[in-house]
């Protein structure tokens, strides 16, 4: 079995680390709740990018529904794909084994992730202090570099003993896995996760008037599922049909109010 | 480090192009020093630092400029980010310019302290609902099926494009805060903002129906033989209605957010269990 060399170990843990302390700017958001740009980071580093970007499209599809808008985010998805896919690829599993890793370790990886804010606390006693002596270096340095080595210390380590010496064991064990029942049941599961996921998002997406447009949609790329219309042209599609209901709409609501007043107008001539 | 000259030097005169500056760092500071007792705060005072450094000549001044920014704060990135950075940057501007000129200080600290945190929460909520809730997640439909057939473009599509959509939108908003001030936020209220909105989570809809069209591959495993000819269910069901089984699946979970209210945990829990079961004995 392929294993992680430790230098490939600690690229990812260093990756994670980085993502998880939002060293990326405003790119972390995405990069912390869809599992995709860590697939890639991974498949890279691993040689193996066709086969780590199929498990992280399948991790995508079960964390649709993960980040709500408001609510409290209780899983960090990037974890969780940092250790399932290195698992799938070493043990060349199937890749809806990855959930197996996936969901419990985003789920202890929330809360660290909630632990980072603590350390903040603390660094930011620092800032105060450096705020009293104008030392604007200081500052700077409180509030970026001090958080994202704190971030480094908190993740690194951690993922890098998951990485290098947890991973393989899981992997040897969930290769036993493969060629049995549990796979198909693996595999039923995973769809029906998808489910939940896209059922979140579309709650979540407010107005239940617009529900008309999920069916449509649903019923439409289950009728033309032979011709393989691509996303960009469903995108054009969904976007005109929106354009269309509510200038539709619009219209609508000012024939009606036009209509009511030409009404009375006849009613005064009278 | 050298510390600013005291003194009576004059404010310098802030642009555009500082509030857009303010809100660039803001981008990248955001939630870099996110804590339990300031959220963002600190980041915002990273965003306004160079902004407060030109206008507020003197230490007092800065320092407490430093003071009032860095007390709590927490908004979306984009909308709460873009017009907050940059109402603040005209505000600040104008509270220096008063402090300077030595006649009564209009633009108080409650002032400062009221038009932030009246906005921070307000636009939060929006901007969540449009950016993180809605765009992300078409940038990332688009990108699903490229993903899956193993390139890497599924995943750089979707990072990529969205960060570009932050950095311009972020931007104009930052441009309308410092130009109008706090008055920025009512672009909400706009019709032609509101219908921006509406097409936004209607295609939202539409995207995430092309997905469990596509990508919830559910069907029933059952067959008999019936007179050595082998009886496919899945096949019958195909025959009049294609694509049933997912669309309860998600139909029923929707139902449930309804009912009981939004519990992912909870469904995928219950899903897991009643479709593994089911998987298991052989009927799905």
């Amino acid at each position: 079995m392929e294993t992680l060399s430790i230098w490939q170990s600690l690229f990812i843990a260093v990756w994670i680390a980085l993502v998880e302390g939002r060293a990326f700017g405003g790119m972390t958001l995405t990069l912390r709740f869809s599992p995709l740009m860590t697939g890639l980071v991974i498949g890279l580093v691993m040689g193996d990018v066709g086969l780590a970007m199929v498990t992280a499209t399948i991790l995508q599809l079960i964390y649709l529904g993960v980040n709500s808008p408001g609510a409290a985010m209780a899983q960090e998805p990037a974890i969780g794909t940092t250790l399932a896919i290195p698992i799938v690829l070493m043990g060349n599993l199937s890749p809806v084994q990855a959930i197996i890793v996936a969901i419990p370790v985003s789920i202890l990886g929330a809360y660290i992730y909630k632990y980072r804010f603590v350390v903040n606390d603390k660094i930011g006693k620092r800032t105060d202090a450096a705020i009293e002596e104008l030392d604007h270096a200081e500052i700077s340095r409180t509030i970026i570099l001090y958080p994202i080595i704190a971030s480094l210390i908190l993740f690194v380590p951690l993922m890098f003993v998951l990485l290098q010496w947890v991973a393989p064991l899981i992997a040897s064990l969930l290769m036993g896995l493969e060629g049995t029942h549990a796979i198909h049941v693996l595999q039923v599961i995973v769809n029906g996760l998808i489910a939940v996921g896209i059922a979140t998002r579309i709650y979540v997406l407010g107005k239940q008037e617009y529900l008309l447009f999920f069916f449509l949609a649903y019923v439409l790329s289950i009728m033309l599922q032979s011709l393989n219309i691509t996303m960009i042209s469903y995108a054009i599609l969904g976007a005109l049909l929106a354009a269309l209901y509510l200038l539709a709409s619009k219209n609508g609501a000012a024939v009606a109010t036009s209509g009511g007043s030409d009404f009375d107008d006849d009613d005064d001539d009278f | 480090m050298v510390k600013e000259e005291t003194g009576t030097r004059e404010p310098e005169k802030l642009t555009k192009k500082d509030a857009a500056k303010a809100y660039y760092r803001w981008y990248f500071a955001n939630e870099i020093p996110h804590s339990n007792e300031r959220l963002l705060a600190p980041s915002l005072l990273w965003a306004l630092k160079p902004s407060l450094r030109k206008v507020h000549k003197d230490d007092d001044g800065l320092k407490a400029a430093y003071k009032r920014t860095i007390e709590f704060f927490n908004t979306q990135l984009t909308l709460g980010g873009g017009i907050i950075t940059g109402t603040l940057t005209n505000m600040e501007e104008k509270r220096a310019n008063e402090e300077h000129a030595g006649g009564p200080v209009m633009m108080s600290d409650d002032m400062l302290n009221m038009t932030k945190t009246g906005l921070m929460g307000a636009l939060a909520g929006v901007g969540d609902a449009i950016d993180s809730g809605t765009i992300q997640y078409i940038f990332i439909a688009i990108a699903i099926p490229w993903a899956l057939a193993g390139s890497a473009w599924g995943a750089l599509f979707p990072s990529l494009g969205f960060v570009l959509y932050q950095l311009l939108i972020g931007r104009y908003f930052a441009h309308a805060g410092f130009t109008q001030g706090r008055e920025a936020a009512n672009i909400l209220n706009d019709d032609k903002v509101q219908n921006i909105l509406s097409l936004l989570s209607i295609l939202g809809m539409f995207m995430m129906g092309i997905l469990a069209g596509k990508y919830i591959p559910l069907g029933l495993n059952l067959s008999f033989e019936i007179s050595n000819e082998v009886f496919v269910m899945q096949d019958f069901l195909d025959s009049f209605m294609p694509g049933l089984l997912p669309i309860v699946v998600v139909m029923a979970v929707y139902y449930y957010y309804v009912k009981k209210g939004l519990n992912a945990n909870k469904a995928s829990l219950w899903v897991a269990v009643i479709l593994g079961a089911l998987a298991l004995v052989g009927i799905l």
